[in-house]
């Protein structure tokens, strides 16, 4: 009975000792400045806040989002995402948004809001010429161009019967073209509005 | 006999169907997800069964799948019904502690349990939270396994120790500006592991957590988390502190059993007529007494002190030692 009861207030010592030790280093994660983020290789759903951090911060991680999507395109981060934890995201080239904004419709907070369709900003598709089967004269695919929700405005062929695609300006960056890409190393994919619809130094 | 014993049945019958919602919803979203690819011909057998069966048991109901039901989504954390939108207040305290800043919109959609937990208290914990159902089962379970002779846990701490724990998780989500309160909350974690398993096809970190409270339940305090640390619970007791309807004891029925002291899963003392803002409302006590001696009132404070019961043997040991005092006086009168 006794011995037990040592082991016991050693362990309770121990773990008193282990998350005194540990106290600081939590501390000092938490006010250390903070890193520049690595580039997103995921999407939020459509209508999210720009500013990511704002999205973080207004999210509740109810999963609505996630159960109203028709395609269930939206996933949840686990808890390797850090704060970012059952916040939704969208992979597209797994599964990608069909843009039916019923995620929007039913987000209880600020998080996703109300936009039209062609305001929203996912990204924007850029292609890498250097892959695409098309424009590196290996056939004739227009895969990501039929596939495309909003048309003209967002992807078209070069010409009507030249079949490389081109992204356009209207593209809100949904991901279906990524989603359907036949090229294994997926030459079209989403990127930051900034970044521009061609690819420069991917080979 | 009073009617008001049958509510504990109520109760269990509603905490399951909250939990056998939270365990629908997920399949019937794989079956919408289904109806809205238009490719029934290529899903596999397993989701072919489940599409059949959902199908049988939501068409007499629904015309259109993909659309109607939509009117049913989400979980006690925030949830949808036919429009009207509920969420948790611990879910827009979050918020506002992570953005620093008030969204109106989704606070409205507090204001029905908030106002509802002013009138009844944490009548959500015992009534609709999907972790109490596990957890009353796993207090259930413990007192199987010490009927069988195993030791299990019944520590008791300050009570007040939840309210730090919501307070440190409010700060923690400020520091972060992520609602963290979140991820240490069982009934947000439950119906969200619940559909992260069915639908997703998998456990996330918040199910080892829960796995951890119940642990902690069956080993140190019984019903632990929720009297002692739960940030939620800590919410709705400050919110009922004034609640309007309570529990009473009525002393002149009671015999000091005190079996409404040991069923209570809050660890309270209805004999001594103290509930306190810990109390939700969850009626074991008026189910379990012997002889109907408690009943609600309305009122905003809990009745006084009355003493012990007027059928225990204290009492009337005391009412016979009066009895013969008076008499004596009497005698000296006389």
């Amino acid at each position: 009975m006794m011995e037990r009861r040592n082991v016991l207030k050693n362990l309770i010592a121990s773990a008193t000792l282990l998350a005194a030790g540990g106290a600081p280093y939590g501390i000092a994660r938490l006010l250390a400045p903070e890193v520049k983020q690595p580039k997103r290789n995921y999407l939020r759903p459509p209508g999210a806040l720009a500013n990511d951090v704002a999205f973080v911060k207004a999210c509740i991680g109810c999963g609505l989002c996630g159960e109203v999507c028709p395609p269930k395109c939206i996933l949840f981060h686990d808890n390797n995402g850090g704060g970012k934890v059952n916040t939704p995201f969208i992979n597209p080239v797994d599964k990608a948004c069909i843009l039916c904004a019923k995620c929007i419709d039913v987000c209880p907070t600020e998080a996703l809001t109300e936009t039209p369709i062609e305001k929203v900003n996912m990204g924007l598709a850029q292609i890498d010429r250097t892959a695409c089967y098309p424009w590196v004269d290996r056939g004739v695919c227009g895969a990501c161009v039929s596939i495309c929700p909003l048309g003209e405005k967002a992807i078209r062929f070069k010409k009507w019967n030249q079949y490389q695609p081109i992204v356009e300006k209207g593209c809100v960056g949904c991901g279906l073209c990524v989603e359907v890409c036949p090229h294994p190393s997926t030459p079209i994919w989403i990127v930051d509005r900034s970044e521009g619809s061609v690819a420069k130094h991917r080979v | 006999m009073s009617l008001w014993r049958h509510l504990n049945k109520l109760r269990w019958v509603s905490l399951t169907i909250v939990f056998a919602m939270l365990v629908a919803l997920p399949f019937l979203h794989l079956y919408q997800t289904y109806v809205a690819a238009h490719a029934y011909d290529l899903l596999a057998p397993d989701e072919k069964r489940l599409y059949d069966m959902m199908e049988t048991l939501t068409s007499p109901f629904v015309s259109d799948p993909a659309e109607d039901l939509d009117n049913i989504k989400g979980n006690t954390w925030s949830g949808t019904f036919w429009g009207l939108q509920l969420s948790d207040p611990l879910a827009v305290l979050g918020q506002i502690a992570a953005g620093l800043k008030l969204y109106w919109p989704f606070f409205l959609t507090a204001i029905i349990p908030i106002i509802l937990t002013m009138i009844f208290g944490r009548f959500f914990c015992g009534w609709i939270c999907p972790a109490t159902l596990l957890y009353e089962l796993n207090s259930n379970f413990a007192a199987w396994i010490r009927w069988a002779g195993f030791k299990v846990g019944n520590r008791r701490f300050d009570p007040r120790l939840k309210y730090l724990v919501l307070a440190i998780g409010l700060v923690f989500s400020a520091i972060t500006g992520s609602v963290l309160v979140a991820s240490i909350y069982p009934p947000a974690i439950v119906g969200r592991e619940i559909y992260y398993l069915i639908a997703l096809g998998g456990f996330g970190a918040g199910a080892v957590f829960f796995a951890g409270t119940l642990l902690f339940d069956l080993l140190v305090a019984r019903r632990g988390f929720c009297r002692y640390l739960c940030p939620g619970g800590a919410l709705y007791s400050l919110l009922g502190h004034y609640r309007l309807v309570r529990i009473r004891r009525i002393v002149e029925t009671c015999n000091d059993c005190a079996k409404c002291n040991v069923v209570c899963e809050f660890g309270l003392d209805p004999l001594r007529d103290n509930f306190g803002q810990e109390c939700n409302n969850c009626t074991a006590c008026i189910s379990v007494c012997p002889t109907d001696a408690m009943t609600f009132i309305l009122s905003p404070r809990d009745y006084p002190k009355q003493g012990p019961g007027h059928l225990g043997k204290k009492y009337l040991r005391g009412a016979q030692t009066g009895d013969q005092h008076d008499a004596q006086t009497m005698a000296d009168v006389e």
